[in-house]
């Protein structure tokens, strides 16, 4: 079942247990943390299990942005979420490099595909737990 | 002393621009990169001076409440460059060296700024004057 | 009155001399003395005409030659140009990623890595793994004698932007002065995944994969089995 959340330019929709947010535009700060706040909101509101973050069109990440990014990913996981960042560009990743912002702690994978794998199995884990 | 950050006048100017809102931020680093794009610069190095740009962009706005960005493109050290100067009357940084260092974190938030955008890009030069103002110049070769 | 007349026409025929030869000075080619008199002074003045053909044949072929030499100066420059760029895409050649196994990159390195090469090898393999999808990228070195402290960093800063792209790098062949050189020079590559040869990456990659395969199997048949009940 899809649910649509907007707001403004950034969807949120929501596949199963998991949203799914696309990056689509170049965001100014404001926007960015607007985000981060719409995500949690969301993630309280659906008890989604997992976030993917699709940047694959982002053509910069800067401090800002990444901090946001990662920033999301330690509070979404307080509230027992784990995000996945999808779709890095190779210039994005060289430069976040050289920039000293290497995001540990945060999970990234190739595209939309392995990145739901990599949230089913981490749900699987979780299961197992319990 | 310091040498005064002086303009070529054998260099082209591409622009200036006024920064003064957020938006500009996002506007500016964006014609900074079809800037890099038209000088042919290769993928990556576009991305590297569109961040670095947009680093000092928002440096310049939270600390100094907005300034300007002059772009011009010239030849340097036997290179094609694309040169970006940005010029506040803020509060100026009271202690450089510190500012510079990798890690150095202010509650205004100069925190990666200034270490992160020097590695991203070719040259880059800081001088700054309290209570007058900072000026910030960087290039990126073609 | 005869001798006075013949002074003043050699007077004049000097001066005549001394104009063709002024004019062809200045650049006139073409100037001659061309005298008609047959006397003492024409044997000289028909010398001095010789004298100038030469001379300005001379010229000419000068002029012809140095065309000519400009115009080899200007193909030189253009093969020049040819080489670059061929030199540039050998560069990019000659660290070719291929595919060798589902989900698996392989990047043989060969010869000398300096910081030009090393940043054209990452960007091609960063690229590589988007378009082929693959995560998992062995990085073999056999073939590179010596590391320096740049290279290293390089080769660092491949492996993290690769995981930052979801994708793991394992680095094989290192040689033992390789792993003298890192460890003198203090670089810590302990996040990179290591291996002795490309053999056991290899084993190592393959056993990985096969370990998500079978994972990702077991959640599916669990979920079919969950749909069932």
């Amino acid at each position: 079942m899809n649910t649509e959340m907007h707001d403004k330019r950034i969807p949120i929709i929501k596949i199963k247990d998991f949203l799914i947010v696309s990056i689509q535009v170049d965001m100014h700060d404001k926007l960015a943390i607007a985000l981060q706040s719409q995500i949690l909101d969301a993630i309280g509101k659906t008890g989604a299990k997992g976030v993917l973050i699709d940047i694959s069109v982002l053509e910069m990440v800067d401090s800002f942005i990444g901090r946001m990014l990662s920033g999301m990913a330690s509070m979404a996981s307080i509230m027992d979420a784990a995000v996945v960042i999808v779709g890095m560009q190779p210039a994005v990743a060289i430069t976040l490099v050289e920039l000293g912002l290497e995001m540990p702690g945060v999970d990234t994978a190739l595209n939309m595909e392995k990145g739901i794998d990599m949230l089913e199995k981490r749900l699987r884990e979780q299961k197992l737990e319990l | 002393m310091t040498q005064p950050i002086i303009f070529d006048n054998q260099w082209e100017r591409l622009g200036k621009h006024p920064l003064e809102t957020e938006y500009d931020i996002v506007k500016i680093r964006q014609l900074i990169r079809q800037h890099a794009k038209s000088l042919t610069m290769g993928i990556v190095d576009q991305t590297r001076i569109t961040t670095a740009v947009s680093e000092l962009l928002r440096n310049m706005y939270n600390y100094a409440g907005g300034g300007e960005v002059i772009v011009d493109t010239g030849i340097v050290e036997n290179h094609k460059a694309l040169i970006i100067t940005f010029i506040d009357h803020g509060p100026g940084i009271a202690d450089l060296g510190l500012a510079m260092s990798d890690g150095y974190t202010s509650g205004m938030g100069m925190g990666y700024g200034l270490p992160g955008a020097k590695r991203l890009v070719d040259h880059f030069e800081i001088q700054s004057t309290i209570n007058e103002g900072t000026i910030v110049r960087v290039m990126k070769w073609k | 009155m005869s001798e006075q007349y013949n002074i003043e026409k050699f007077k004049e025929r000097i001066e005549r001399i001394e104009n063709v030869l002024a004019s062809v000075a200045a650049g006139d080619m073409d100037a001659r003395i061309e005298s008609q008199t047959e006397d003492d002074l024409s044997g000289v003045e028909a010398a001095l005409d010789l004298l100038i053909d030469d001379l300005t044949d001379e010229l000419r072929q000068r002029d012809i030659m140095q065309k000519e030499s400009d115009e080899k100066l200007s193909k030189i420059q253009e093969q020049q140009k040819t080489i670059m760029q061929q030199q540039e895409d050998l560069l990019e050649l000659s660290s070719p990623v291929s595919k060798v196994w589902d989900n698996i990159l392989i990047l043989p390195v060969i010869g000398t890595l300096d910081s030009q090469r090393t940043q054209i090898m990452m960007e091609n393999l960063l690229q590589k793994i988007v378009d082929t999808g693959c995560t998992m990228a062995i990085l073999d070195i056999t073939g590179v004698p010596t590391v320096d402290t740049q290279v290293a960093n390089h080769l660092l800063k491949t492996v993290t932007s690769a995981r930052l792209l979801g994708a793991e790098c394992i680095l094989s062949g290192i040689s033992p002065a390789i792993a003298q050189t890192i460890v003198h020079l203090g670089i810590d590559l302990s996040i990179i995944r290591t291996k002795a040869t490309l053999q056991d990456a290899m084993i190592f990659a393959i056993r990985q994969n096969k370990q998500s395969d079978d994972a990702r199997l077991r959640r599916q048949l669990a979920d079919s089995n969950e749909n069932h009940e």
